[in-house]
């Protein structure tokens, strides 16, 4: 139906089938503006545009982008003979279907909210502005994983983040929200500014805004030395690392969370990290793929590892003191978000793409399983503290006999977030240190000591998932009500923690399998050594770029 | 019934009975369905005896480690690559002489310990029957799939999947402090077994490309991976089969327990109820031996040699260290707990000697304190449902109320202590002469002390029964009813077992194992003095 209506409006022009999905989205937000103008605001009818758009975006990259264009890798919105500014390969594909997929769950799991809440879709002050920030961020992130040029990034980055600190502020009333907000502007904005200091450095070393052009470069003979380039991306990570709430820069991250209305929690602590580690990983692979090494590339590597070690220890002992549900799963997150940044620490693999493609594969397999994992645990803590006015653990006490339909799936969760088989959780961190090992034996021996950190990470977090879970199933606190729960809440965190247990049982390798062929064909990451850009073929032939040596 | 069939319905029979639990109204028949599945799981096992039929006069071991195995299921489960002919994680199951007499003793346990949960209306813990049963059967499959796997990743699945069931059976169903208890347990069990997630992954990796494998068998004989293993480096210049030792060690010594990670396991025990402590004590100890036993020694021959020392130490300490811990206890639950990590510490030294003596009297061991200590703890839980305490010193004079229950439990004390004519006696001798005669240097003194133990284990158990069984009839204890049906014939087959492996070693557990133990020393020491003089004197094979 989608489709029917939107197929005249597709373009001929590669480039702007391949920009497509955003121009959709932004169509969307112009829709949620203008249609309240007619209808007088209503939140439900703001949600249902907004969820028209997710569905007409996923609707629109698959059937525009997905098979001709990225199937092959296209590279474009570039003037002549310039790199490209946008790419479409299945990476960028599978990114825009996971945030818009999970951009309509997050939608679905806002109107479960009980009439009597502040947000609540019958409550007169929510308006069209919550549904606009949302999906601005949503745009900002589907650009973020879908380009190599630095400056795009910027862009993307912030377009992902000025919505955010917005939304995490949505309920004017809460001034813990407002405190969030203000803390999540502060921190946004120093890194912010770190990274754009870092992209002056890199532009000033390479004369260029593309980082394969910069790749190509860098391992080229005539390659800028010193310091320069190794600070000028450790700053535009810096950038990134706050996206995905990396130690030292993940302070924003619990109090944040904690303040922000649950589905805004929900969203940014899937979609945000999933953006954030698109964009790194695009950018390690580009980097590690140029044909050779520079000096600075395995301080780069190394500290990208070493930060994941650190993320995921920091955020798994942080986690072991706190006692509001929604911090513990803040810290959960930040722990989560390490794991997966350990892939981007396979680096320096030169050309060999098998050995590159195990690590995007593994984020790709654990995001999937991430979003899962998060949607039911958030979910249900979110019907909890609907219902009791709390997300203090203690409001979990008896939940087993209280609500058994949301105990059992929020137990599969934290049981699948611990990394348990036979869930999920245990697919994909056997997925990713399958794949640590994997780059280990290949070439780089160190990955071995983030196989073990890891592990022994898993250890650590069965303390605080099993404290919610001892809450739920081993307390006995007789006196405290049933908690009723909406129908649909009911059936989307058991459809989640059913999906877990496939993951982990029947569809372990099938995981793989997709994952795998989501991250076979990364645009930006074949590209060879500067001289091989002599014959243009057509459309992967931007692709090759290290032609262009005058600085533009 | 063919073995394949047979050892696939073992694994997963009991999930049916499990879902079946949850299906089925009313506690009785939820009660029937679990003793009817676990019932039946045992005479199915029982049925495996004819393939491995020694009497018969057959080879029933084959010629080397790994090639006559029996009831093999072999099936590609996850492909780990996208080219054909890539490797693949395999549905991998059957078993052999290490791993049937641990099938058997967890068919009978299981069914004896569910059993003992007949009376759980009784337990004044209004927590449901349904879930209790529900993972008491997950429990089996878990138990019996770990020790049916001969996948290493399928062994982990199977490990891990343990550990739900048992967290919240000790958890929910436990005593005053269990939920300490189950955390604890779980922790530690958890911190071990992610270590052997890592050696899971590295042992594929470090691996010849083409020779790359899950197959525990193929591992052990391989000689290109042997190659590989020895002498690949890992982590700046650590020997990689040493590092992994380690981890795997960390990871079966939490579970077996021994010193220093052995503080969950009374905790564990004194809090769980009395059939989940058999289990515990029977099952769940016995698979840190079995780990070593099947993955450590066969894969890592080399870096068992270089551990054997710290190994032999560890089990003395053990030894020592838990007879003296249990003569402090008051609490006879807590006795009877340290007991197990006293008379696990034999099993670790006799591995850790890798002689055929060694390891026959190690896994002789195993099977004998798998029937002597569920005994034991059943026989706590026979007093403790009567009088509601443990403690040992306001006992008395229970053998002049309760005969014949009386009479059952000192035989069972007995087993435990290791009497000539009961099991006990068998495994510790086995391995006090294996040691004794080891060599290398200090193999004479360890005997010694290890010897020490057997008369501290009497010391402990002698002055148990003169406190609780012998001594005045007790005003209070004077109406207690003697042993119900059901708990005499809970307690007959233990009682029968301790006598049969006592007073027939041979015919009842020697000769269905130690042709494959035998297959395993020679692994670790190919060419070298696998037939000592020991084996013969035995009469292993």
């Amino acid at each position: 139906m989608i489709l029917a209506v939107l197929e005249p409006w597709i373009p001929a022009g590669d480039d702007l089938r391949m920009f497509l999905p955003e121009l959709a989205l932004v169509g969307t937000i112009v829709a949620i503006l203008i249609v309240p103008l007619a209808t007088g605001r209503s939140a439900r009818t703001s949600a249902g545009i907004a969820l028209l758009g997710a569905l007409a975006t996923i609707t629109l990259t698959v059937r525009t982008v997905a098979g001709p264009l990225a199937g092959a890798g296209y590279a474009g919105m570039s003037p002549a003979g310039e790199p490209p500014m946008l790419l479409a390969d299945n990476f960028s594909v599978f990114f825009k279907l996971f945030l818009m997929g999970f951009l309509a769950l997050i939608i679905g799991l806002w109107t479960l909210r009980p009439p009597s809440d502040r947000l609540s879709p019958e409550h007169a002050g929510v308006g069209p502005e919550f549904f606009v920030l949302l999906v601005t961020s949503a745009l900002g992130m589907s650009l973020m994983t879908g380009t190599l040029n630095l400056l795009v990034m910027v862009i993307a980055i912030e377009t992902a983040s000025l919505p955010s600190y917005a939304i995490v502020g949505s309920d004017k009333r809460s001034r813990v929200g407002a405190e969030a907000s203000l803390k999540y502007v502060l921190f946004g904005a120093a890194t912010s500014s770190i990274m754009v200091y870092g992209l002056s450095l890199v532009y000033g070393a390479f004369g260029s805004l593309d980082i394969p052009t910069i790749a190509a470069k860098a391992v080229s003979s005539a390659a800028p030395g010193g310091w320069v380039p190794a600070v000028g991306f450790f700053a535009v990570l810096v950038g990134i690392a706050f996206k995905i709430s990396a130690v030292p820069f993940h302070f924003w991250c619990p109090d944040v969370f904690e303040g922000a209305p649950i589905e805004v929690t929900t969203w940014l602590s899937v979609a945000s990290k999933a953006a954030g580690l698109g964009l790194l990983l695009r950018i390690v692979y580009a980097l590690s793929s140029a044909g050779g090494t520079a000096p600075w590339m395995a301080p780069v590597a190394y500290g990208i590892g070493g930060v994941a070690a650190l993320t995921c220890t920091v955020g798994n002992l942080a986690a072991l003191r706190q006692d509001a549900v929604k911090r513990i799963l803040a810290y959960s997150s930040i722990a989560h978000a390490g794991y997966m940044m350990m892939a981007a620490a396979i680096f320096m693999q030169g050309g060999e793409a098998e050995y590159r493609n195990v690590g995007l594969a593994a984020v790709i397999a654990y995001l999937i399983v991430y979003l899962l994992m998060n949607l039911g645990a958030f979910g249900v803590t979110a019907m909890v503290s609907w219902r009791t006015g709390t997300d203090h653990i203690s409001a979990f006490a008896g939940l087993g006999r209280r609500a058994p339909w949301l105990a059992l799936p929020m137990a599969v969760c934290l049981f699948s977030l611990i990394g348990l088989p036979p869930l999920g959780g245990f697919a994909a961190k056997y997925w990713l240190l399958f794949a640590l090992g994997k780059a280990a034996v290949a070439a780089q021996p160190w990955l071995w000591s983030l196989v073990v950190v890891a592990a022994i990470n898993t250890a650590i977090s069965l303390y605080y998932y099993v404290r919610i879970i001892r809450q739920m199933y081993i307390h006995e606190d007789a006196r405290q009500p049933a908690v009723p729960a909406p129908l649909g809440g009911v059936i989307l965190v058991n459809a989640a923690a059913l999906a877990l247990l496939l993951f982990g049982t029947v569809y372990f390798g099938r995981l793989n399998d997709y994952s795998t062929r989501y991250a076979s064909n990364l645009v930006g990451a074949q590209a060879t050594v500067p001289s091989a850009a002599a014959g243009p073929a057509p459309g992967v032939a931007a692709v090759t770029l290290g032609s262009s040596d005058a600085p533009r | 019934m063919d073995a394949k069939l047979l050892i696939n319905l073992l694994i997963f029979l009991p999930t049916v009975g499990a879902v079946a639990c949850l299906i089925v109204p009313g506690a009785r028949l939820v009660k029937t369905v679990a003793v009817a599945t676990s019932g039946l799981v045992l005479l199915l096992s029982l049925m495996l005896f004819q393939n491995f039929a020694w009497w018969s006069g057959g080879d029933i071991f084959g010629p080397s480690y790994g090639e006559k195995l029996v009831g093999v299921t072999q099936i590609d489960w996850i492909s780990l690559g996208s080219e054909p002919g890539a490797p693949a994680i395999q549905y991998f199951v059957g078993i052999d002489g290490l791993s049937f007499p641990l099938v058997i003793l967890t068919t009978l346990v299981s069914f004896l310990a569910c059993l003992a949960s007949w009376n759980i209306e009784e337990w004044k813990n209004n927590r449901g029957i349904k879930g209790y049963f529900a993972l008491f059967l997950l429990l089996e499959t878990g138990m019996i799939g770990v020790f049916c796997a001969l996948d290493f990743f399928l062994f982990y699945i199977f490990w891990e999947v343990m550990l739900l069931p048992m967290y919240f059976l000790i958890g929910v169903w436990g005593g005053p402090r269990k939920e300490y208890a189950a955390i604890k347990f779980f922790i530690y069990t958890l911190a071990g077994s992610v270590l052997m997630l890592v050696a899971l992954v590295a042992f594929y990796f470090f691996a010849p490309a083409g020779h790359r494998t899950f197959d525990l068998v193929r591992m052990a004989t391989d000689g290109a991976i042997q190659e590989a293993f020895a002498s690949a480096t890992f982590l700046g210049g650590l020997k990689f089969a040493h590092v992994m030792f380690v981890f795997l060690y960390i990871a079966f010594a939490v579970k077996v327990p021994v010193f220093p990670f052995h503080t969950w396991l009374p905790d564990a025990h004194v809090e769980a109820p009395t059939p989940i402590s058999m289990i515990l004590a029977g099952i769940l100890l016995k698979m840190g031996a079995y780990g070593l036993f099947r993955i450590s020694y066969p894969i890592l021959p080399e870096a068992g040699q270089w551990a054997a020392y710290s190994l032999a130490l560890l089990g003395v300490v053990n030894i020592i260290y838990g007879a003296l811990c249990a003569m402090a206890q008051t609490d006879f639950k807590r006795l009877v707990a340290y007991s197990s990590i006293s008379h696990m510490g034999y099993v670790l030294l006799g591995m850790a000697i890798m002689t055929p003596a060694g390891f026959q009297g190690a896994m002789f061991q195993v099977i004998a304190h798998g029937i002597s200590s569920p005994m034991c703890f059943f026989l706590v839980g026979v007093i403790y449902d009567r009088a509601h305490h443990r403690e040992i010193n306001r006992f008395g004079g229970l053998w002049l109320t309760m005969p014949i229950y009386g009479s059952l439990a000192t035989l069972g004390f007995f087993a435990s202590l290791g009497l000539p004519g009961l099991c006990g006696f068998i495994g510790e001798f086995w391995v006090l002469i294996a040691t004794f005669s080891a060599p290398f240097t200090w193999a004479k003194p360890m005997a010694i002390a290890a010897a020490t133990g057997v008369v501290l284990t009497a010391g402990y158990i002698l002055w148990m029964i003169q406190r609780v069984y012998l001594g005045k009839r007790r005003e209070e204890y004077e109406h207690f009813p003697e042993a119900t049906g059901r708990e005499v014939f809970i307690l007959t087959p233990f009682a029968v077992l301790a006598l049969a492996l006592g007073i027939l070693p041979q015919h009842t557990l020697f000769n269905f194992m130690n042709g494959t133990l035998n297959q395993i020393v020679s692994l670790i020491q190919p060419g070298g003095p696998a037939a000592t003089a020991l084996s013969g004197a035995f009469g292993g094979g």
